[in-house]
């Protein structure tokens, strides 16, 4: 019989070996699934690698990728730190990607460009930490759950982005040409505008990717070594102790769902900033790729630490790299969510690991220790 | 008169409102067993696949075949949910994020979009699909005809599965149980009653009746199947909103399932029927507007009265800890 | 019960235990918190399994493999925390989980369920009524209908766990005269107590347990108060006697309350017009049953919950009710009834909790940013100091025992040198030793001036501790006492809502 008995102490080894254990453990069941479908895992996997990783090209995808999954990431990893479930990072990538192109095509190309980055993430961030305020007000003032909230306004988010170029004769529509006003489309930012790279030994580095890590930095301090962090983190585990303690736990949800928004709208921004250079609301655009879910995905397998998100949002973004690459009619599509899924699920068992161990057999503990604190008559 | 724009929208909003219907039904009898499963969008999606998948492999009459594929959309739902189950009632994981792995796994860019595409689903005719039934010939009938009875078989088995839900939860004494393990499994622990046993059957049978409703798009309201998310659309993640907005009872299910029904499925169709111009975006974001707004309402209420969610939903129930 | 032994991490609950009762006796299982007493009588209803040993039932062996083996052997039994349904009717609540007689899968019929409950209850004299929500009733009433649960299944054992902590003295002179009769009629009745003078007045027979160790069975006629009280800890012991202070309390008021309303959970007054004052180094104890309003009265004085009228002041401050961040800065200290799930946070560290209240200081915070250097080290401090018994500053709060749990948020608020100190139910669940502890810091605050306010639902407590008595029933204060003077049964006729001063 095995039994399931709860861990006295946590050994921090096991916090870092059950997500590392959880990917091997989801490569082996995908390898499964792979085969049962007639597929050849091994060489499914093999192609994955190489597309992925393997050589500058790859890389530059990878890392392409990876930018906005890493802003995604900390935007749910602060969130559900605390317990709030924002699901609305997608909607909030959206509507950074509007403010923030927004306030570069108003500038125009003429202007220094430190200035315009500077003025394009700060209003992709505002507008987006707006966007997550809705449900933030809502839970912390009408108790209403954050998670349908804010995932109803990634719909709504989507709904306007396509309206904004498609439907409507929007500041950010151009219409300079003939062509333009018949197909619609965005606006273009100009060279000057663009977001500037850094290449070592021939990989591209975007901005976007550098301010990523820049802001998983300053959320490491701010969790672990600020009065915000603590507050966070005891309003997180109990919000009794927090009441006790006189700590403001609503400011807390408006202070921490906007953080969570504006580094969601960062992606956006970005998105636009380094990569499209325009408000792609296309089909195949922004709504297509799903960055905001996945966030969550690396939020989770990090543990919600901004470090491992960086780790882990590097590995996913290969992942979804890959499989975009190989899309086609030889490999399986939709094997990215899968995989994703996978891991998921074998961290989530993996979790039952840290906090419990299990016995085989009726083995019994060590006695004469202290007893845990629950009720005892 | 029945083809007045208000019959229409009534029409339509049942059909509509099916789907999400069966989703929240399954949600609900979860939820009252204590278990949140998120993943409503991700199974709806696969049951769709896999409905549409047996609707075109079965062999036999129409009726054999459609029920056939309806059982086997129900089943790959219930697969799907026994993975969730497993993971919160057995290893005692975050019912949250479990919920939410389970929609990435299964959704429009996880399994559902692997099976469909490996199994030669999109852009293929369908061979069979459900079709309005004329129920004791009544489909004229002024006003109540189109709406309530020139309907699919698949609308008539959404009401069969409310009376019976709302009879089973109020009425049975299985369903006294489960309501004591959503709201205080402790005390149906030691009355002998399997906390874990219901809530795995209850989480399964809401997978189950997801998977039902997502058949319902591929089988009945946009017959076909199409690559990603936009076969559902939203539904599932309505569906679990309903189930909070109906008090978790199954009565007031119907009732909001017609309500989101009419704005997702039916107001846009029909307006564009009788050609009134409104910009569709705004149309589409209606329902998800109107969410969040009746969950507001709801929740500032909820807070004043008793009425709420089972007192133990969401929280893993774990016996012998001290 | 035979060499009944059972293992949780870290401690041995049950060591080899043997236990017997016979039919038509009341047999009491004495023996202080921590002993091991749940833990067999949650063997005996198969919630839990031993890891040795066995179980003879009218000398046939049983295994219960699930709590409806035990009830359908015939055992029932009251928890200490009520295991209802707080939405259910009286009536569902006990059916529930019910599986012999009545159509299983299908309807029932509740109007004769309420007709069986009604006439149970009418015999045994445990009045409930059927249709009410459980929710809506008293403690007292939710533990009859907890009793009419089991008998309503026809249990012949029927096993009690502390079912006096709930009640007045009046309602636990009512509640044996009810356990008699079933004893009459040849039922068992095992008594779980830590309460010596309840065994002697109801019991025929008591088996002491302690440390997990079943000590001696005698006659509760034949062993006197201070034989058992050694018995159940070990060494001789001084039975609750008041130790004299040596200086009396001061006459400058620290608290004073007026008027105070405040409003509980279910919307209903909690609390109507409650009055006070403390002074100086003064222990005032507020006796009562719990579910009086003293939870919310603790929680208004400290700002934990919001007021509806009166006012608090503290040496003349007025407080900003409703406001817990007022009430730390006026310097009142809060231990709180439920020590784990609100006087800490659970998951976070013995050293992230110490500075629960105190963190904005200039001592352990730098601007936005923490000093965790010096916060470790106070922890580490008052570790020492309160000899709270953990491995180090970094221990999870949640790994802690009840007895030092308890210790650890006494000693952080101690520490902060407060002017009032609220203290609710503090030794509840506590050891003997970790008791003693606990009393004698109290007396310490109140030596070195602190205005105490103790709110406990055990009297003896507040008998031996209190400089004054006040008692609230229903949200009033219905009598104030003068511990010397003050015999229990005019306490307990207070509690119970009749006049006294």
């Amino acid at each position: 019989m095995i039994k399931v008995e709860r861990r006295l102490e946590q050994p921090r080894w096991l916090s870092f070996a059950v997500p590392v254990g959880s990917v091997g453990v989801a490569f082996l069941v995908m390898a499964l699934v792979l085969v049962i479908t007639g597929h050849d895992p091994l060489h499914t996997y093999k192609r994955l690698f190489v597309a992925a990783f393997d050589g500058k090209a790859a890389w530059n995808d990878t890392i392409t990728l990876a930018t906005p999954i890493l802003f995604t990431g900390l935007a749910a990893a602060v969130a559900f730190r605390m317990n709030l479930f924002n699901i609305g990072g997608e909607g909030q990538l959206y509507i950074g990607a509007i403010t923030g192109s927004g306030v570069a095509f108003w500038l125009g190309p003429h202007h220094a460009k430190v200035l315009t980055i500077v003025l394009m993430c700060v209003c992709g961030a505002a507008g987006a930490a707006l966007w997550a305020l809705v449900p933030a007000v809502l839970k912390a003032f009408g108790r209403t759950n954050e998670i349908i909230t804010s995932l109803m306004l990634n719909y709504v988010a989507g709904l306007l982005l396509t309206y904004m170029i498609f439907d409507s004769a929007s500041p950010w529509r151009d219409v300079s040409t003939v062509q333009t006003r018949s197909f619609p489309q965005s606006i273009a930012l100009q060279p000057s505008q663009f977001w500037p790279t850094v290449r070592p030994g021939g990989i591209v580095i975007p901005f976007g990717f550098m301010l990523a890590f820049g802001v998983a930095a300053v959320l490491w301090v701010l969790f672990r070594l600020t009065r915000f962090g603590y507050e966070m983190n005891v309003i997180g585990d109990s919000q009794r102790a927090a009441r006790y303690s006189g700590m403001r736990t609503r400011r807390k949800i408006l202070a921490v769902m906007a953080i969570s928004g504006a580094v969601a709208g960062l992606a956006g921004t970005s998105q636009v900033g380094d990569f499209s250079h325009v408000l792609d609301a296309s089909a195949q655009g922004l709504q297509a790729a799903n960055y905001g879910y996945t966030g969550i995905v690396v939020a989770a397998l990090a543990r919600y630490n901004p470090i491992a998100v960086c780790l882990v949002g590097g590995l996913l973004g290969g992942l979804q790299n890959a499989g975009l690459f190989l899309q086609g009619a030889d490999f399986p599509s939709g094997l990215v969510g899968v995989m994703q899924g996978i891991i998921l699920f074998a961290t989530l068992g993996g979790e039952l690991l840290i906090r419990y161990r299990l016995r085989l057999g009726q083995r019994a503990a060590s006695a004469a220790e202290t007893a845990p604190a629950a009720e005892v008559a | 008169m029945n083809d007045s724009l208000v019959v229409q929208v009534l029409a339509q909003a049942v059909v509509y409102g099916t789907p999400i219907l069966f989703a929240a039904l399954g949600e609900l009898l979860a939820e009252r067993s204590g278990v949140l499963n998120l993943g409503v969008e991700g199974m709806m999606l696969v049951g769709a696949t896999m409905g549409f998948w047996g609707m075109q492999r079965a062999p036999g009459p129409t009726s054999l075949v459609l029920l056939l594929a309806v059982l086997t959309a129900a089943f790959a739902g219930l697969v799907m949910s026994a993975i969730h189950a497993f993971l919160v009632v057995t290893l005692r994981a975050s019912q949250i994020v479990s919920g939410l792995a389970l929609t990435i796994f299964a959704g429009g860019l996880g399994l559902s979009s692997y099976l469909g595409n490996d199994l030669g689903l999109a852009d293929v005719p369908p061979k069979h699909q459900f079709s309005d039934i004329d129920v004791f010939g009544l489909k004229d009938v002024a006003v109540a005809g189109p709406i309530l009875f020139h309907q699919s078989a698949l609308v008539y088995a959404s009401w069969a599965f409310v009376v019976l839900v709302a009879v089973y939860l109020g009425r049975t004494r299985l369903g006294l149980n489960v309501r004591a393990v959503g709201e205080s499994p402790g005390a149906a622990d030691s009355m002998g009653i399997s906390v874990a046993g219901y809530r795995y059957a209850h989480v399964l049978a809401g997978g189950a009746l997801a998977g039902l409703g997502g058949a319902c798009y591929s089988l009945a309201i946009t017959p076909g199947w199409t690559d990603g998310d936009s076969l559902v659309g939203g539904a599932g993640w309505i569906a679990i909103a309903l189930v909070i907005f109906s008090f978790w009872r199954a009565e007031l299910c119907l009732v909001g399932a017609y309500l989101f029904g009419g704005l997702s499925g039916g107001l846009p169709s029909a307006l564009q029927a009788h050609g009134y111009k409104i910009k569709p975006e705004f149309l589409n974001a209606l329902p998800y507007l109107m969410t969040i707004v009746v969950l507001v309402l709801v929740s500032t209420g909820l807070a004043r009265r008793r009425i709420g969610a089972p007192a133990a939903l969401g929280i893993a129930y774990v016996r012998e800890e001290r | 019960m035979r060499g009944i032994t059972k293992r949780f991490p870290g401690v041995l609950a049950n060591d080899a235990v043997d236990f017997e009762a016979a039919a038509g006796e009341v047999h009491a299982l004495l023996g202080e918190n921590g002993a091991g007493k749940s833990t067999l009588s949650n063997i005996l209803t198969g919630l839990y399994a031993p890891d040795e040993g066995e179980i003879d039932l009218y000398g046939a062996h049983v295994r219960f493999g699930s709590p409806s083996d035990a009830i359908d052997a015939g055992i029932g039994m009251v928890h200490q925390h009520f295991r209802l349904v707080p939405p259910f009717t009286v009536a569902e609540n006990i059916i529930l989980g019910e599986h012999r007689d009545e159509a299983r899968r299908f309807l029932i019929n509740p109007r004769q369920i309420e007709r069986r409950v009604a006439a149970l209850g009418e015999r045994y004299a445990l009045a409930v009524d059927p249709g009410a929500r459980v929710w809506q009733l008293s403690v007292g009433e939710q533990q009859r209908v907890e009793i009419l649960k089991a008998l309503y299944r026809e249990a012949r054992i029927l096993i009690l766990d502390e079912p006096t902590a709930v009640l007045t003295p009046q309602e636990a002179e009512a509640l044996f005269g009810t356990l008699r009769t079933m004893a009459a009629e040849g039922r068992t009745v095992i008594f779980i107590s830590h309460k010596l003078h309840e065994v002697k007045a109801v019991a025929d027979r008591v088996t002491v347990l302690r440390g997990g160790r079943s000590i001696a069975t005698v006659a509760a006629a034949d062993a006197t108060a201070r034989e058992l009280a050694a018995l159940m800890v070990g060494r001789d012991v001084e039975l609750a006697a008041r130790i004299e202070r040596a200086a009396p309390p001061g006459d400058a008021p620290a608290l004073e309350v007026e008027g105070l309303t405040v409003r509980g959970d279910r919307g209903e007054e909690s609390v109507r017009g409650a009055s006070f004052t403390v002074r100086q180094g003064e222990i005032l104890g507020f006796a009562g049953v719990s579910g009086n309003g003293q939870r919310e009265l603790a929680e208004a004085i400290t700002g934990m919950r919001p007021v509806a009228g009166g006012t608090v002041r503290v040496h003349g401050g007025k407080l900003r009710l409703g406001d817990p961040r007022s009430a730390i800065r006026a310097r009142i200290a809060h231990v709180p009834e439920d020590r784990l799930g609100t006087g800490v946070a659970p998951s976070l560290t013995i050293a992230e909790n110490t500075v629960l209240k105190s963190y904005r200081r200039p001592e352990v915070s730098r601007g936005p940013l923490l000093r965790w250097r010096a916060i470790r080290a106070r922890a580490a401090e008052l570790i020492e100091r309160y000899r709270v018994a953990a491995p180090g500053p970094d221990t999870r709060a949640r790994d802690l025992s009840g007895g030092n749990l308890q210790k650890l948020v006494l000693g952080r608020e101690f520490s902060e040198q407060p002017s009032v100190l609220v203290a609710a139910s503090p030794t509840r669940g506590l050891d003997v030793g970790a008791i003693e502890t606990v009393h004698a810091y109290l007396r310490e605050a109140a030596r070195d001036g602190v205005a105490v306010v103790l709110i406990s639902e055990d009297l003896d407590e507040i008998r031996a501790l209190a400089d004054r008595i006040v008692v609230v029933y229903e949200g009033r204060i219905t009598g104030e006492f003068e511990p010397e003077t003050a015999t229990v049964e005019e306490i307990g006729l207070a509690m119970a809502g009749g006049e006294g001063t």
